[in-house]
Protein backbone atom coordinates (compact mmCIF):
# COMPACT_ATOMS: atom_id res chain seq x y z
CA UNK A 1 0.00 0.00 0.00
CA UNK A 2 1.43 3.34 -0.92
CA UNK A 3 0.29 6.67 0.39
CA UNK A 4 -1.44 8.87 -2.12
CA UNK A 5 -0.74 12.56 -2.29
CA UNK A 6 -4.36 13.42 -1.55
CA UNK A 7 -4.73 11.18 1.52
CA UNK A 8 -5.93 13.39 4.35
CA UNK A 9 -4.27 13.82 7.73
CA UNK A 10 -6.20 14.08 10.97
CA UNK A 11 -5.45 16.82 13.49
CA UNK A 12 -3.51 14.14 15.43
CA UNK A 13 -1.25 13.04 12.58
CA UNK A 14 1.81 14.72 14.09
CA UNK A 15 1.12 12.96 17.40
CA UNK A 16 1.11 9.57 15.68
CA UNK A 17 4.37 10.37 13.92
CA UNK A 18 6.11 11.40 17.11
CA UNK A 19 4.82 8.25 18.85
CA UNK A 20 6.47 6.19 16.11
CA UNK A 21 3.23 4.75 14.75
CA UNK A 22 3.13 2.61 11.64
CA UNK A 23 0.92 4.69 9.35
CA UNK A 24 -1.18 3.40 6.45
CA UNK A 25 -3.66 4.87 3.98
CA UNK A 26 -7.20 3.94 5.05
CA UNK A 27 -10.41 5.19 3.44
CA UNK A 28 -8.63 8.25 2.07
CA UNK A 29 -6.83 9.04 5.34
CA UNK A 30 -3.34 8.44 6.66
CA UNK A 31 -4.08 6.55 9.87
CA UNK A 32 -2.01 4.80 12.56
CA UNK A 33 -2.37 1.00 12.22
CA UNK A 34 -0.21 0.24 15.26
CA UNK A 35 2.21 1.78 17.75
CA UNK A 36 3.60 -0.91 20.05
CA UNK A 37 2.07 -3.87 18.22
CA UNK A 38 -1.46 -5.10 17.57
CA UNK A 39 -1.51 -7.83 20.22
CA UNK A 40 -0.10 -5.65 23.02
CA UNK A 41 -2.46 -2.80 22.12
CA UNK A 42 -5.43 -5.16 22.01
CA UNK A 43 -4.64 -6.52 25.47
CA UNK A 44 -4.14 -3.02 26.86
CA UNK A 45 -7.70 -2.11 25.90
CA UNK A 46 -9.12 -5.32 27.40
CA UNK A 47 -7.23 -4.87 30.67
CA UNK A 48 -6.72 -1.12 31.14
CA UNK A 49 -7.37 1.84 28.84
CA UNK A 50 -6.59 2.73 25.24
CA UNK A 51 -7.12 5.85 23.18
CA UNK A 52 -7.86 5.80 19.44
CA UNK A 53 -7.79 8.53 16.81
CA UNK A 54 -10.97 7.87 14.85
CA UNK A 55 -11.19 11.32 13.28
CA UNK A 56 -11.62 9.74 9.87
CA UNK A 57 -15.19 8.84 10.84
CA UNK A 58 -17.86 11.12 9.41
CA UNK A 59 -20.40 13.35 11.14
CA UNK A 60 -23.57 14.51 9.42
CA UNK A 61 -25.98 16.86 11.15
CA UNK A 62 -29.73 16.64 10.54
CA UNK A 63 -31.68 19.50 12.10
CA UNK A 64 -35.09 21.13 11.92
CA UNK A 65 -38.73 20.46 12.78
CA UNK A 66 -38.93 17.63 10.24
CA UNK A 67 -35.72 15.91 11.35
CA UNK A 68 -37.23 13.09 13.43
CA UNK A 69 -39.84 12.17 10.84
CA UNK A 70 -37.20 12.23 8.11
CA UNK A 71 -34.79 10.00 10.05
CA UNK A 72 -37.64 7.60 10.82
CA UNK A 73 -38.17 7.25 7.05
CA UNK A 74 -34.42 6.96 6.37
CA UNK A 75 -33.25 4.50 9.06
CA UNK A 76 -34.24 1.08 10.39
CA UNK A 77 -34.29 1.66 14.16
CA UNK A 78 -37.09 3.62 15.86
CA UNK A 79 -35.93 7.24 16.14
CA UNK A 80 -38.78 7.91 18.59
CA UNK A 81 -36.98 5.80 21.17
CA UNK A 82 -34.62 8.75 21.49
CA UNK A 83 -37.23 10.37 23.73
CA UNK A 84 -35.02 13.24 24.84
CA UNK A 85 -31.76 15.00 23.94
CA UNK A 86 -28.72 13.06 25.13
CA UNK A 87 -29.80 9.67 23.84
CA UNK A 88 -28.28 7.68 20.97
CA UNK A 89 -28.91 4.50 19.00
CA UNK A 90 -27.19 2.15 16.59
CA UNK A 91 -29.03 1.95 13.28
CA UNK A 92 -28.58 1.64 9.51
CA UNK A 93 -29.72 3.21 6.26
CA UNK A 94 -30.90 0.88 3.49
CA UNK A 95 -31.40 1.17 -0.23
CA UNK A 96 -34.83 0.22 -1.64
CA UNK A 97 -33.58 -3.37 -2.14
CA UNK A 98 -32.87 -3.65 1.59
CA UNK A 99 -29.07 -3.51 1.21
CA UNK A 100 -27.12 -1.59 3.82
CA UNK A 101 -25.91 1.81 2.60
CA UNK A 102 -24.21 2.36 5.94
CA UNK A 103 -24.47 1.48 9.60
CA UNK A 104 -24.30 4.43 11.93
CA UNK A 105 -25.03 5.86 15.34
CA UNK A 106 -27.58 8.65 15.67
CA UNK A 107 -27.37 10.94 18.69
CA UNK A 108 -30.12 13.34 19.64
CA UNK A 109 -28.26 16.48 20.67
CA UNK A 110 -31.28 18.79 20.97
CA UNK A 111 -35.04 18.67 20.42
CA UNK A 112 -34.74 18.83 16.63
CA UNK A 113 -30.99 18.32 16.38
CA UNK A 114 -29.48 14.94 15.46
CA UNK A 115 -25.88 13.97 14.80
CA UNK A 116 -25.20 10.97 12.55
CA UNK A 117 -21.83 9.26 13.02
CA UNK A 118 -21.03 7.39 9.78
CA UNK A 119 -18.19 5.31 8.35
CA UNK A 120 -15.26 7.16 6.82
CA UNK A 121 -15.44 5.38 3.47
CA UNK A 122 -19.14 6.23 3.13
CA UNK A 123 -19.27 9.91 4.06
CA UNK A 124 -19.95 11.26 0.58
CA UNK A 125 -22.23 8.37 -0.39
CA UNK A 126 -24.27 8.84 2.80
CA UNK A 127 -24.43 12.61 2.49
CA UNK A 128 -25.66 12.34 -1.11
CA UNK A 129 -28.24 9.69 -0.17
CA UNK A 130 -29.55 11.73 2.74
CA UNK A 131 -29.87 14.87 0.60
CA UNK A 132 -31.57 13.00 -2.26
CA UNK A 133 -34.22 11.71 0.14
CA UNK A 134 -34.81 14.82 2.22
CA UNK A 135 -38.26 16.34 2.46
CA UNK A 136 -38.92 19.88 1.26
CA UNK A 137 -37.75 22.67 3.49
CA UNK A 138 -38.10 21.16 6.98
CA UNK A 139 -34.62 19.81 7.60
CA UNK A 140 -31.12 21.20 7.38
CA UNK A 141 -28.51 18.60 6.42
CA UNK A 142 -24.84 19.47 6.97
CA UNK A 143 -21.73 17.40 6.41
CA UNK A 144 -19.69 18.38 9.47
CA UNK A 145 -17.01 15.71 8.97
CA UNK A 146 -14.23 18.22 8.35
CA UNK A 147 -15.09 20.10 11.53
CA UNK A 148 -14.99 17.25 14.05
CA UNK A 149 -12.07 15.25 15.32
CA UNK A 150 -13.02 12.02 17.04
CA UNK A 151 -11.18 10.25 19.86
CA UNK A 152 -12.28 6.95 21.38
CA UNK A 153 -11.34 6.08 24.98
CA UNK A 154 -11.90 2.41 25.66
CA UNK A 155 -11.22 -0.13 28.39
CA UNK A 156 -12.12 -0.97 32.01
CA UNK A 157 -10.21 2.09 33.25
CA UNK A 158 -11.62 4.50 30.66
CA UNK A 159 -14.06 6.15 33.08
CA UNK A 160 -11.23 7.02 35.48
CA UNK A 161 -8.85 8.27 32.77
CA UNK A 162 -11.44 10.36 30.94
CA UNK A 163 -13.27 11.48 34.09
CA UNK A 164 -10.11 13.07 35.48
CA UNK A 165 -10.09 15.52 32.55
CA UNK A 166 -13.55 16.87 33.27
CA UNK A 167 -14.74 19.75 35.41
CA UNK A 168 -16.49 18.80 38.66
CA UNK A 169 -19.87 19.74 37.20
CA UNK A 170 -19.34 17.73 34.01
CA UNK A 171 -18.00 14.78 36.00
CA UNK A 172 -21.25 14.56 37.97
CA UNK A 173 -23.19 14.07 34.71
CA UNK A 174 -20.44 11.83 33.33
CA UNK A 175 -20.61 9.47 36.31
CA UNK A 176 -24.29 8.81 35.55
CA UNK A 177 -23.96 8.61 31.78
CA UNK A 178 -25.51 5.37 30.54
CA UNK A 179 -24.56 3.24 27.56
CA UNK A 180 -25.41 5.02 24.27
CA UNK A 181 -26.00 8.38 25.97
CA UNK A 182 -24.20 11.58 24.98
CA UNK A 183 -23.43 14.78 26.93
CA UNK A 184 -21.94 18.17 26.10
CA UNK A 185 -18.64 19.06 27.78
CA UNK A 186 -17.01 22.50 28.02
CA UNK A 187 -13.27 22.78 27.43
CA UNK A 188 -11.31 25.96 26.75
CA UNK A 189 -14.55 27.80 26.06
CA UNK A 190 -15.59 25.35 23.37
CA UNK A 191 -18.18 22.61 23.31
CA UNK A 192 -17.34 19.02 22.65
CA UNK A 193 -19.59 15.97 22.84
CA UNK A 194 -18.91 12.91 24.94
CA UNK A 195 -20.76 9.67 24.20
CA UNK A 196 -20.64 6.43 26.12
CA UNK A 197 -20.16 3.98 23.30
CA UNK A 198 -17.41 2.28 21.37
CA UNK A 199 -16.27 -0.41 18.98
CA UNK A 200 -14.23 -2.68 21.24
CA UNK A 201 -16.65 -4.55 23.51
CA UNK A 202 -15.27 -2.74 26.56
CA UNK A 203 -16.68 0.04 28.69
CA UNK A 204 -15.74 3.19 26.83
CA UNK A 205 -16.40 6.58 25.36
CA UNK A 206 -16.15 8.49 22.10
CA UNK A 207 -15.42 12.19 21.99
CA UNK A 208 -16.49 14.51 19.19
CA UNK A 209 -14.34 17.59 19.41
CA UNK A 210 -13.34 20.59 17.30
CA UNK A 211 -10.01 19.95 15.55
CA UNK A 212 -8.12 22.55 17.59
CA UNK A 213 -8.93 20.75 20.87
CA UNK A 214 -7.81 17.35 19.61
CA UNK A 215 -4.09 17.52 20.41
CA UNK A 216 -4.60 18.82 23.95
CA UNK A 217 -7.20 16.17 24.82
CA UNK A 218 -5.13 13.39 23.20
CA UNK A 219 -2.05 14.33 25.20
CA UNK A 220 -4.02 14.66 28.44
CA UNK A 221 -5.47 11.17 27.94
CA UNK A 222 -1.99 9.69 27.37
CA UNK A 223 -0.70 11.49 30.47
CA UNK A 224 -3.67 10.06 32.36
CA UNK A 225 -2.47 6.54 31.61
CA UNK A 226 -4.17 5.59 28.33
CA UNK A 227 -2.07 3.88 25.66
CA UNK A 228 -2.40 4.87 21.99
CA UNK A 229 -4.15 2.14 19.97
CA UNK A 230 -4.08 1.78 16.20
CA UNK A 231 -6.60 0.58 13.65
CA UNK A 232 -5.11 -2.94 13.73
CA UNK A 233 -6.19 -3.57 17.31
CA UNK A 234 -9.44 -1.69 16.70
CA UNK A 235 -10.22 -4.36 14.11
CA UNK A 236 -9.33 -7.36 16.31
CA UNK A 237 -11.22 -5.85 19.26
CA UNK A 238 -14.39 -5.25 17.26
CA UNK A 239 -14.21 -8.66 15.62
CA UNK A 240 -14.02 -10.43 18.99
CA UNK A 241 -17.12 -8.51 20.05
CA UNK A 242 -18.67 -9.43 16.64
CA UNK A 243 -19.33 -5.79 15.81
CA UNK A 244 -19.70 -5.54 12.06
CA UNK A 245 -17.32 -3.66 9.79
CA UNK A 246 -18.93 -1.98 6.82
CA UNK A 247 -17.20 -3.01 3.60
CA UNK A 248 -16.21 -6.37 5.11
CA UNK A 249 -19.27 -7.85 6.79
CA UNK A 250 -21.91 -5.88 4.93
CA UNK A 251 -22.35 -3.70 1.90
CA UNK A 252 -25.05 -2.43 -0.42
CA UNK A 253 -26.15 -5.97 -1.29
CA UNK A 254 -26.38 -7.40 2.25
CA UNK A 255 -29.54 -6.83 4.30
CA UNK A 256 -29.52 -6.20 8.08
CA UNK A 257 -31.21 -9.57 8.64
CA UNK A 258 -28.45 -11.33 6.72
CA UNK A 259 -25.78 -9.35 8.57
CA UNK A 260 -27.22 -10.37 11.92
CA UNK A 261 -28.41 -6.96 13.06
CA UNK A 262 -32.10 -7.79 12.81
CA UNK A 263 -32.41 -6.77 16.48
CA UNK A 264 -31.98 -3.15 15.35
CA UNK A 265 -34.95 -3.25 12.97
CA UNK A 266 -38.24 -1.74 14.14
CA UNK A 267 -41.06 -3.90 12.81
CA UNK A 268 -44.21 -2.11 13.92
CA UNK A 269 -43.56 1.65 13.84
CA UNK A 270 -44.15 2.42 10.19
CA UNK A 271 -42.29 1.85 6.94
CA UNK A 272 -38.79 3.01 6.09
CA UNK A 273 -36.68 2.80 2.96
CA UNK A 274 -36.11 -0.92 2.35
CA UNK A 275 -38.66 -2.13 4.92
CA UNK A 276 -40.75 -4.07 2.37
CA UNK A 277 -37.82 -6.34 1.52
CA UNK A 278 -37.08 -6.90 5.19
CA UNK A 279 -40.70 -7.84 5.94
CA UNK A 280 -40.46 -10.44 3.19
CA UNK A 281 -37.19 -11.82 4.54
CA UNK A 282 -38.62 -11.92 8.05
CA UNK A 283 -41.58 -13.98 6.82
CA UNK A 284 -39.74 -16.29 4.43
CA UNK A 285 -36.20 -16.28 5.82
CA UNK A 286 -33.27 -14.29 4.46
CA UNK A 287 -31.13 -16.00 1.80
CA UNK A 288 -27.99 -15.76 3.92
CA UNK A 289 -26.94 -15.33 7.53
CA UNK A 290 -23.87 -14.23 9.44
CA UNK A 291 -22.13 -16.85 11.56
CA UNK A 292 -19.10 -16.67 13.80
CA UNK A 293 -16.48 -19.40 13.65
CA UNK A 294 -13.29 -20.43 15.39
CA UNK A 295 -10.55 -22.35 13.58
CA UNK A 296 -10.04 -26.01 14.48
CA UNK A 297 -7.09 -26.54 12.14
CA UNK A 298 -4.10 -24.26 12.17
CA UNK A 299 -4.34 -21.29 9.85
CA UNK A 300 -6.15 -17.99 9.67
CA UNK A 301 -9.27 -17.58 7.58
CA UNK A 302 -9.31 -14.19 5.86
CA UNK A 303 -11.92 -12.07 4.09
CA UNK A 304 -13.35 -13.56 0.83
CA UNK A 305 -12.12 -17.12 1.49
CA UNK A 306 -14.77 -19.68 0.48
CA UNK A 307 -16.65 -21.54 3.22
CA UNK A 308 -17.84 -25.15 2.74
CA UNK A 309 -20.33 -27.44 4.45
CA UNK A 310 -18.94 -30.81 3.45
CA UNK A 311 -18.10 -30.39 -0.24
CA UNK A 312 -20.70 -27.70 -0.86
CA UNK A 313 -19.64 -24.05 -0.99
CA UNK A 314 -22.06 -22.13 1.23
CA UNK A 315 -20.57 -18.64 1.40
CA UNK A 316 -17.46 -16.71 2.30
CA UNK A 317 -15.50 -15.29 5.19
CA UNK A 318 -16.27 -11.59 5.68
CA UNK A 319 -13.78 -10.92 8.48
CA UNK A 320 -11.06 -13.18 9.85
CA UNK A 321 -8.00 -12.71 11.97
CA UNK A 322 -6.00 -14.03 14.85
CA UNK A 323 -7.89 -12.78 17.91
CA UNK A 324 -5.64 -12.02 20.89
CA UNK A 325 -8.13 -12.39 23.77
CA UNK A 326 -9.34 -15.72 22.39
CA UNK A 327 -5.73 -16.61 21.57
CA UNK A 328 -6.93 -18.27 18.38
CA UNK A 329 -7.93 -17.53 14.83
CA UNK A 330 -11.62 -16.83 14.27
CA UNK A 331 -13.97 -14.71 12.23
CA UNK A 332 -17.34 -14.05 10.66
CA UNK A 333 -18.77 -15.65 7.55
CA UNK A 334 -21.83 -14.89 5.44
CA UNK A 335 -23.36 -18.26 4.49
CA UNK A 336 -26.55 -19.76 3.07
CA UNK A 337 -29.21 -19.41 5.72
CA UNK A 338 -30.16 -23.04 6.32
CA UNK A 339 -26.67 -24.46 5.81
CA UNK A 340 -25.03 -24.58 9.23
CA UNK A 341 -25.66 -23.84 12.91
CA UNK A 342 -23.50 -23.41 16.01
CA UNK A 343 -21.61 -26.61 16.76
CA UNK A 344 -21.30 -27.62 13.10
CA UNK A 345 -17.93 -28.02 11.41
CA UNK A 346 -17.23 -26.01 8.28
CA UNK A 347 -14.32 -25.97 5.85
CA UNK A 348 -12.48 -22.83 4.78
CA UNK A 349 -10.37 -22.75 1.64
CA UNK A 350 -7.12 -21.15 2.82
CA UNK A 351 -4.93 -20.69 -0.23
CA UNK A 352 -6.00 -23.96 -1.81
CA UNK A 353 -6.09 -26.05 1.35
CA UNK A 354 -9.28 -27.00 3.13
CA UNK A 355 -9.00 -26.12 6.83
CA UNK A 356 -11.63 -27.02 9.41
CA UNK A 357 -13.43 -24.51 11.59
CA UNK A 358 -16.31 -24.69 14.04
CA UNK A 359 -19.43 -22.55 13.88
CA UNK A 360 -19.97 -20.89 17.27
CA UNK A 361 -22.53 -18.60 18.82
CA UNK A 362 -21.92 -14.88 18.52
CA UNK A 363 -20.27 -12.97 20.04
CA UNK A 364 -16.79 -14.45 20.24
CA UNK A 365 -16.10 -12.19 23.25
CA UNK A 366 -18.87 -11.02 25.58
CA UNK A 367 -19.06 -7.23 25.57
CA UNK A 368 -18.69 -5.41 28.87
CA UNK A 369 -20.18 -2.15 27.68
CA UNK A 370 -23.21 -1.80 29.97
CA UNK B 1 19.43 -3.38 13.43
CA UNK B 2 22.55 -5.40 12.68
CA UNK B 3 22.72 -8.52 10.55
CA UNK B 4 24.99 -11.48 11.32
CA UNK B 5 28.04 -11.48 9.06
CA UNK B 6 28.14 -15.26 8.69
CA UNK B 7 24.78 -15.34 6.84
CA UNK B 8 23.70 -14.66 3.27
CA UNK B 9 20.48 -12.78 2.55
CA UNK B 10 17.86 -12.86 -0.19
CA UNK B 11 15.86 -9.95 -1.59
CA UNK B 12 12.78 -11.64 -0.13
CA UNK B 13 14.25 -11.15 3.37
CA UNK B 14 15.22 -14.72 4.10
CA UNK B 15 18.62 -15.51 5.57
CA UNK B 16 20.65 -18.61 4.82
CA UNK B 17 23.56 -20.15 6.66
CA UNK B 18 25.61 -22.13 4.16
CA UNK B 19 27.79 -24.98 5.42
CA UNK B 20 29.10 -27.01 2.50
CA UNK B 21 26.04 -28.40 0.70
CA UNK B 22 23.76 -27.78 3.69
CA UNK B 23 21.68 -24.67 4.25
CA UNK B 24 19.90 -23.45 7.34
CA UNK B 25 17.15 -20.96 6.47
CA UNK B 26 15.16 -18.34 8.35
CA UNK B 27 13.56 -14.91 8.08
CA UNK B 28 15.32 -11.65 8.91
CA UNK B 29 14.59 -9.36 11.86
CA UNK B 30 13.79 -6.62 9.34
CA UNK B 31 11.03 -8.74 7.78
CA UNK B 32 9.64 -9.63 11.20
CA UNK B 33 9.54 -5.98 12.17
CA UNK B 34 7.68 -5.11 8.97
CA UNK B 35 5.14 -7.87 9.57
CA UNK B 36 4.33 -6.88 13.15
CA UNK B 37 2.97 -9.50 15.54
CA UNK B 38 3.43 -12.90 13.92
CA UNK B 39 0.53 -15.19 14.81
CA UNK B 40 0.89 -18.15 12.46
CA UNK B 41 3.67 -19.95 10.66
CA UNK B 42 3.12 -22.66 8.07
CA UNK B 43 6.20 -24.71 7.23
CA UNK B 44 6.81 -27.45 4.63
CA UNK B 45 7.33 -31.16 5.27
CA UNK B 46 10.68 -32.82 5.45
CA UNK B 47 11.51 -34.18 1.98
CA UNK B 48 9.72 -31.42 0.05
CA UNK B 49 11.82 -29.89 -2.74
CA UNK B 50 11.72 -26.29 -3.87
CA UNK B 51 13.37 -24.12 -6.50
CA UNK B 52 15.01 -20.91 -5.38
CA UNK B 53 12.53 -18.05 -5.15
CA UNK B 54 9.54 -20.38 -4.69
CA UNK B 55 7.25 -20.22 -1.64
CA UNK B 56 8.08 -22.90 0.92
CA UNK B 57 5.62 -21.68 3.56
CA UNK B 58 3.65 -18.74 4.86
CA UNK B 59 3.98 -16.36 7.76
CA UNK B 60 0.98 -14.45 9.04
CA UNK B 61 0.77 -11.40 11.23
CA UNK B 62 -2.44 -10.06 12.72
CA UNK B 63 -3.13 -8.17 9.52
CA UNK B 64 -1.32 -9.80 6.60
CA UNK B 65 -0.09 -13.08 5.23
CA UNK B 66 3.26 -13.31 3.44
CA UNK B 67 5.01 -16.10 1.62
CA UNK B 68 8.35 -17.46 2.74
CA UNK B 69 10.62 -17.80 -0.29
CA UNK B 70 13.44 -20.30 -0.70
CA UNK B 71 16.75 -18.44 -0.86
CA UNK B 72 18.37 -21.50 -2.49
CA UNK B 73 17.03 -24.48 -4.40
CA UNK B 74 17.02 -27.76 -2.55
CA UNK B 75 15.31 -30.48 -0.56
CA UNK B 76 14.06 -29.89 2.99
CA UNK B 77 16.01 -32.03 5.47
CA UNK B 78 14.60 -30.71 8.75
CA UNK B 79 11.72 -28.46 9.86
CA UNK B 80 11.71 -26.44 13.07
CA UNK B 81 8.15 -27.24 14.07
CA UNK B 82 8.87 -26.13 17.64
CA UNK B 83 9.20 -22.52 16.52
CA UNK B 84 5.75 -22.64 14.86
CA UNK B 85 4.38 -23.10 18.39
CA UNK B 86 6.70 -20.45 19.88
CA UNK B 87 6.28 -17.38 17.72
CA UNK B 88 7.60 -15.09 20.43
CA UNK B 89 10.78 -17.15 20.27
CA UNK B 90 10.94 -16.47 16.54
CA UNK B 91 10.71 -12.72 17.11
CA UNK B 92 13.25 -12.83 19.94
CA UNK B 93 15.81 -14.98 18.15
CA UNK B 94 15.30 -14.96 14.37
CA UNK B 95 18.83 -16.13 13.48
CA UNK B 96 19.33 -18.79 16.11
CA UNK B 97 16.40 -20.42 17.88
CA UNK B 98 14.13 -19.09 15.12
CA UNK B 99 15.56 -21.03 12.18
CA UNK B 100 12.76 -22.42 9.98
CA UNK B 101 14.15 -25.25 7.87
CA UNK B 102 17.38 -26.89 6.81
CA UNK B 103 17.88 -28.03 3.23
CA UNK B 104 20.39 -29.87 1.10
CA UNK B 105 21.44 -27.30 -1.47
CA UNK B 106 20.68 -28.02 -5.12
CA UNK B 107 21.99 -24.73 -6.41
CA UNK B 108 22.80 -21.29 -5.07
CA UNK B 109 21.36 -18.25 -6.82
CA UNK B 110 23.96 -15.60 -7.62
CA UNK B 111 22.00 -12.68 -6.16
CA UNK B 112 22.35 -13.60 -2.48
CA UNK B 113 23.78 -10.68 -0.51
CA UNK B 114 26.19 -10.46 2.38
CA UNK B 115 25.21 -8.56 5.53
CA UNK B 116 26.50 -5.19 4.27
CA UNK B 117 24.78 -5.70 0.91
CA UNK B 118 21.50 -6.60 2.62
CA UNK B 119 21.69 -3.56 4.88
CA UNK B 120 22.07 -1.21 1.92
CA UNK B 121 19.31 -3.11 0.06
CA UNK B 122 16.95 -2.39 2.97
CA UNK B 123 17.91 1.28 2.97
CA UNK B 124 17.00 1.45 -0.73
CA UNK B 125 13.59 -0.07 0.08
CA UNK B 126 12.76 2.58 2.66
Amino acid sequence: MSAEADDKKTALYGQHQSLGAKIIPFSGWLMPVSYEGVVAEHKKVRSDCGVFDVSHMGEISVRGPGAAAFLQHLTINDINRLTQPGMGQYTAMLNPAGGVIDDLIIYRLGDDDYLLCVNAANIQKDFNWIRENRPEGEVLITNESDFWSQIAVQGPNSARVLGSLLSAADRETFNHLEYMQIMPVEREGQRLWLARTGYTGEHGYELYLPDDLAVGVWQALLEGGAAPIGLGARDTLRLEACYLLYGNDMNDSVTPLEAGIGWVVRWDCGPFIGSGILQGQKADGAPRKMVAFTMIDKGIARQHMTVYAGEKPIGEVTSGSFLPSLNQAAGLALVENSSVKPGDTIGVDIRGKRKLAKVVKRPLYSAKVK
Amino acid sequence: MTYPANLKYSKDHEWVLIEGDKARIGITAYALEQLGDVVFLELPEEGDSFDAGVSFGTIESTKTVSDLYMPVSGKVTAVNNDIADDLEGLAASPYDKGWLITASIGSLPDDLMDAAGYESYIKEQE
